[in-house]
């Protein structure tokens, strides 16, 4: 019904709203239509979910393709710019991001999108109070588990290993520090094979970890059937592990057993050592991001992304909280708390962040439940933790996995 | 019937009505009238052939062309060597073979067990209810029976407990949602779902035998194992067995649904089925998984084949107005096995719904961090359900679309069984064997090019689009189903209608009171299949489209932190389906069981 709505509005250009279609759903899906408010002119939005891919092409097909679309995936907006559906935008809108994230909307020399929302995915959640000080380096973060685990009381971690993306995100976090930007970028496209050396280190690392006796609630089987969200009660609820790993989306799960549940702070994942007393540790800053990129031809929609990209624009979305901004001109002092506003301008200073790798990951890499990179990891996680590996057999297999699956893509391309 | 194996055990029955009917008309006298039958036939054709047959066409045709034109096997090739392909078909023949086994004998034992037992109506009521619920709340309640949490899961808990009573380690309770035994796991969610159905189509067998026959067998010296022989298999049973396994078998597909209810990401892969890896390949307008569909389609056409060579009649059965007076009185007292089965059985099928409910009567919290048994009910999820506007909107979607279906499914149907009942149109045979084709055809094979085909006419991912799949699939039960009871209509009286109007409407019309049992059945069904779908709603629905199906899965993305208001949502979801099948279970189980031994 929408569908054969819109059509008759493209009957009569000019005349009707702008058209918005976006990933986010449910709460998400009413504060971007607060901000839309703001806007002055009619919006439509619709919500297309995780299929919005599928909905464009049909869309695209009818001849009803509309003004904006908002994608989770930097892959989609290359994608789409290739096959010439977008519309080249100012380079001015470019300086809101940090050169890093701009340049991912970059394609053929011409800036094809706006950031409009973030994701910090480089945090360590725990209860307030339950840890000392936690460690900035890979190697003390290691000790300290090791510790926790030889100790009485709850286990180290939780982690929710049935959501393939947790440990995708864990393995992204140990590739950003170890593989330089351009090196991760190769892999992202990848240029880069999956089994040279210091993409072994970054598994290694992990099985090492991972593979500590008694680390997770209920072992590794248990972990394996366990969501990311029942990890992060895991700590704050039944208290039965210290710590949990995840993006800053946490803070919002933690917040809707509040105050029956406990409350949980964050501290930045370990990085590694440099050696050098300015910066005597890099830590990994792994992000995620949803892009706004207007479709071929569409003034309206460019009308509108530059409003987007302006300081105000997302300012009750950012006022109510579960939101952050990749945008410089965005005010931090306007994040409800403290926590917020610290990481989002870690976000907007920071240089070195790595944007997701498995969202960026072409075709069956990308992974789903059971498919691709997801399940390579999980497979990886039940070598390691169930089936007690050794670890050198078991970074082989994943990294060979890996590496087969992205020649097969190489292969399909050509 | 693409939708039945997924869906509904009942709607399957129309299988075994088409193994039947495809041959001449048995019901000889028609009134051959060429152009009306067409225009009657048309509505059903043009849905069937666009939405159905056109899409396998398309799918077989992708398994063996790329872009660049014929590529003979490769596609074939690639798909079953791809990692764990064989596996998959493997499973996907395991599930046909031993699932209904289990449920065919566990069904022809209650059957025998419940009939003449104390309170067996009452166990039967419990063994049945379990049909009326969507797969995605059978899936919600054994995801929440077979918990992998001690301090939550029932079962684990329940065994933990036990093995601490014998002393054995209680932290080696097996995982039966892990990668080993998740298979087992849907297996018995599904078994637990389909007993019901072959339960009330045995006892419907059992009551057509004539007991005069197993006591002429007994009179003439028959052993036990000649009375059970000749005088219950050959005549009856083994038909009914034959039709039971293949419906079972059939509906296998609609493990789905249970599998992505149920398996945990990092078990997907290990309880993985021909249905699932067709959607995660993307569709059958793609080279390998159209194979796959091909491979898939053959195994079903080899299946259905050997079940038609099976249901043979041996012997013509008995009218049902002769059916024998009820025998419960010249019956010996009902031994042991008979006393303790059926409420042992009705004790096991009510644990999965007594978790489902116990868990949607406590907070979101208390759901997921604790047992439902250790903390003081309450009705939050309630309340937090229905407070979101997105399950009001939802159960409003839902019930339209679901009406609007049925009237559809309806009308289109009464038009096609009349003219095939009655009217002799050329092609009858064909139009049989077509709609028999287009009944058995899983949807997850043609949603590629039906998805396509909405597409080229703008109504992908909207409300109508959806409704559309819901009628093509549903249609061709509603025909087989209503053209048997317009067949079963005396010649005499269609004269009479014939004689006394000129239009053929009219004489539909006055046809029409013959057929209200089984308009009633097409009805029900038709509403409770749409209200429980999940599949339809996954592949076709869009942004504007949501059905609970879809919404309840939605919830479950993050299960265990949802449980209690998703449980909350299961429930409220049942209630109507589950109430109509019980109000109208007569008329159901009548125009379902009709089909299946006659």
């Amino acid at each position: 019904m929408a569908t054969a709505a819109t059509a008759l509005g493209a009957c009569g250009p000019g005349n009707r709203g702008v058209q918005v279609m976006v990933v986010w759903s449910g709460r998400e899906l009413e504060l971007f239509r607060r901000v839309l408010r703001g806007y002055g002119q009619p919006v439509e939005v619709i919500s297309a979910g995780d299929n919005i891919d599928a909905l464009l092409q049909a869309r695209r097909a009818a001849g009803t393709t509309p003004d904006v679309a908002v994608l989770s995936r930097p892959g989609l907006v290359a994608d789409y710019s290739r096959a010439g559906w977008l519309e080249p935008l100012d380079d001015a809108l470019a300086s809101a991001f940090t050169p890093r994230w701009a340049q991912l909307l970059y394609a053929d020399g011409a800036l094809h999108g706006v950031w409009v929302k973030a994701a910090h995915k480089s945090l360590i959640w725990r209860v307030p109070g339950t840890l000392p000080s936690p460690p900035q380096d890979w190697p003390g973060f290691v000790t300290l588990v090791r510790d926790l685990a030889a100790a009485t009381g709850p286990r180290p971690l939780a982690i929710g290993a049935a959501d393939g993306w947790v440990l995708t995100d864990w393995l992204e976090n140990r590739l950003a520090v170890l593989l330089s930007a351009d090196e991760y970028d190769q892999l992202a496209r990848g240029e880069r094979p999956w089994t040279d050396g210091r993409v072994r280190q970054a598994f290694t690392d992990l099985a090492e970890l991972w593979a500590t006796p008694d680390v997770f609630p209920g072992g590794g089987r248990r972990a394996l059937l366990t969501q990311n969200e029942e990890s992060v009660l895991q700590v704050t609820a039944t208290r039965q592990a210290a710590m949990v790993f995840e993006g800053d989306f946490v803070a919002s799960v933690v917040e809707r057993y509040r105050p029956r549940a406990a409350a949980a702070e964050p501290f930045r994942f370990p990085g590694r050592p440099t050696g050098t007393a300015e910066e005597p540790v890099r830590l990994p800053l792994v992000v995620g991001g949803d892009a706004a990129v207007v479709f071929r031809g569409s003034v309206a929609g460019r009308q509108l992304v530059n409003w987007l990209v302006t300081a105000e624009a997302f300012r009750p979305w950012v006022a109510a909280g579960g939101y952050l901004s990749p945008n410089r001109f965005v005010d931090t002092h306007r994040y409800p708390t403290p926590l917020a506003a610290e990481l989002a301008s870690q976000l907007t200073s920071e240089e070195e962040v790595r944007f997701d790798l498995s969202d960026r990951l072409p075709g069956a890499l990308t992974g789903a439940d059971g498919q691709g990179s997801w399940q390579i990891l999980q497979d990886f996680f039940a070598d390691v933790t169930v089936n007690r590996w050794a670890r050198e057999a078991a970074v082989s297999r994943a990294v060979e996995r890996m590496e087969r699956a992205a020649a097969a893509i190489r292969e399909a391309g050509r | 019937m693409s939708r039945e194996h997924r869906h509904r055990p009942t709607a399957l029955l129309g299988e075994a009505v088409l193994l039947d009917d495809i041959g001449p008309p048995r019901r000889g006298r028609a009134y051959p009238t060429a152009g009306v039958a067409s225009l009657l036939l048309l509505p059903a054709a043009v849905l069937l052939v666009s939405l159905v047959l056109w899409p396998v066409l398309r799918t077989v045709l992708a398994s063996v062309t790329d872009e660049n034109g014929w590529v003979g096997t490769a596609h074939f090739h690639a798909a079953l060597n791809a990692e764990g392909a064989w596996a998959v078909v493997g499973r996907t023949l395991l599930w046909a073979v031993v699932v209904p086994s289990i449920v065919t004998l566990l069904g022809y034992v209650l059957a025998a067990a419940t009939r003449r037992a104390p309170g067996g109506r009452w166990v039967t009521l419990v063994l049945v209810a379990p049909i009326a619920l969507p797969l995605v709340v059978t899936g919600v309640a054994f995801h929440l029976l077979y918990d992998p949490e001690p301090r939550r899961g029932t079962l684990t808990a329940l065994v933990a407990a036990v093995f601490r009573l014998v002393g054995a380690d209680p932290d080696a309770v097996p995982s039966w949602l892990g990668p080993r035994l998740i298979t087992v796991a849907l297996m018995s969610a599904f078994v637990w779902a389909w007993v019901g159905l072959a339960v009330l189509v045995f006892r419907a067998a059992l009551d057509l035998v004539p007991t005069g026959l197993a006591d002429a067998v007994r009179a003439h010296g028959g052993t036990r194992r000649d009375v059970f022989l000749d005088g219950t298999w050959r005549p009856l049973l083994r038909r009914t067995v034959a039709i039971v396994f293949a419906l079972v078998a059939l509906a296998t597909a609609r493990t789905f649904d249970l599998i992505l209810m149920m398996a945990p990401g990092s078990a997907v892969d290990d309880a993985s089925v021909l249905a699932v890896r067709v959607w995660q390949t993307g569709g059958t307008t793609r080279g390998q998984s159209a194979a796959l569909g091909v491979v898939w389609l053959a195994a079903v056409a080899l299946g259905m084949l050997g079940a038609a060579w099976f249901s043979r009649q041996a012997w013509p059965p008995p009218e049902p107005a002769t059916r024998s007076p009820a025998p419960s009185a010249e019956r010996p007292r009902p031994g042991r096995l008979r006393r303790i089965v059926p409420p042992l059985a009705a004790v096991l099928w009510l644990i999965p719904l007594v978790v489902l409910i116990a868990t949607s009567l406590h907070t979101r919290l208390d759901a997921a961090a604790s047992g439902w048994w250790s903390r003081a009910p309450s009705l939050d999820s309630y309340r937090e359900e229905l407070a979101s506007s997105e399950l009001s909107r939802s159960l409003g979607l839902t019930a339209a679309l679901a009406a609007a279906v049925t009237a559809v499914v309806l009308v289109v149907a009464l038009l096609a069984a009349y003219a095939l009942a009655w009217l002799a149109p050329p092609g009858a045979q064909v139009s049989g064997v077509l709609i028999l084709a287009s009944a058995v055809v899983p949807t997850q094979v043609v949603a590629g090019p039906i998805k396509e085909i909405l597409d080229a006419v703008g109504l992908a991912g909207s409300v109508v689009g959806l409704g559309l799949v819901h009628v093509a699939l549903g249609v061709p039960f509603a025909i087989l189903l209503l053209r048997n009871a317009l067949a079963d209509v005396p010649p005499r009286r269609v004269r009479e209608a014939r004689l006394a109007v000129r239009r053929e409407w009219s004489v539909l019309w006055r046809l029409a009171p013959a057929t209200v049992p089984a308009v009633v059945a097409v009805c029900v069904l038709e509403f409770v299949q749409v209200w429980n779908d999940f599949v339809v709603g996954l592949l076709f629905g869009g942004p504007d489209a949501t059905p609970l199906g879809l919404l309840l899965y939605g919830q479950a993305r993050q299960f265990v932190t949802a449980g209690g208001p998703l449980a909350a949502g299961s429930v409220i979801a049942s209630a109507l389906p589950l109430v109509l099948v019980v109000v109208f279970r007569r008329q159901v189980v009548a125009g379902l069981v009709s089909g299946s031994i006659r």
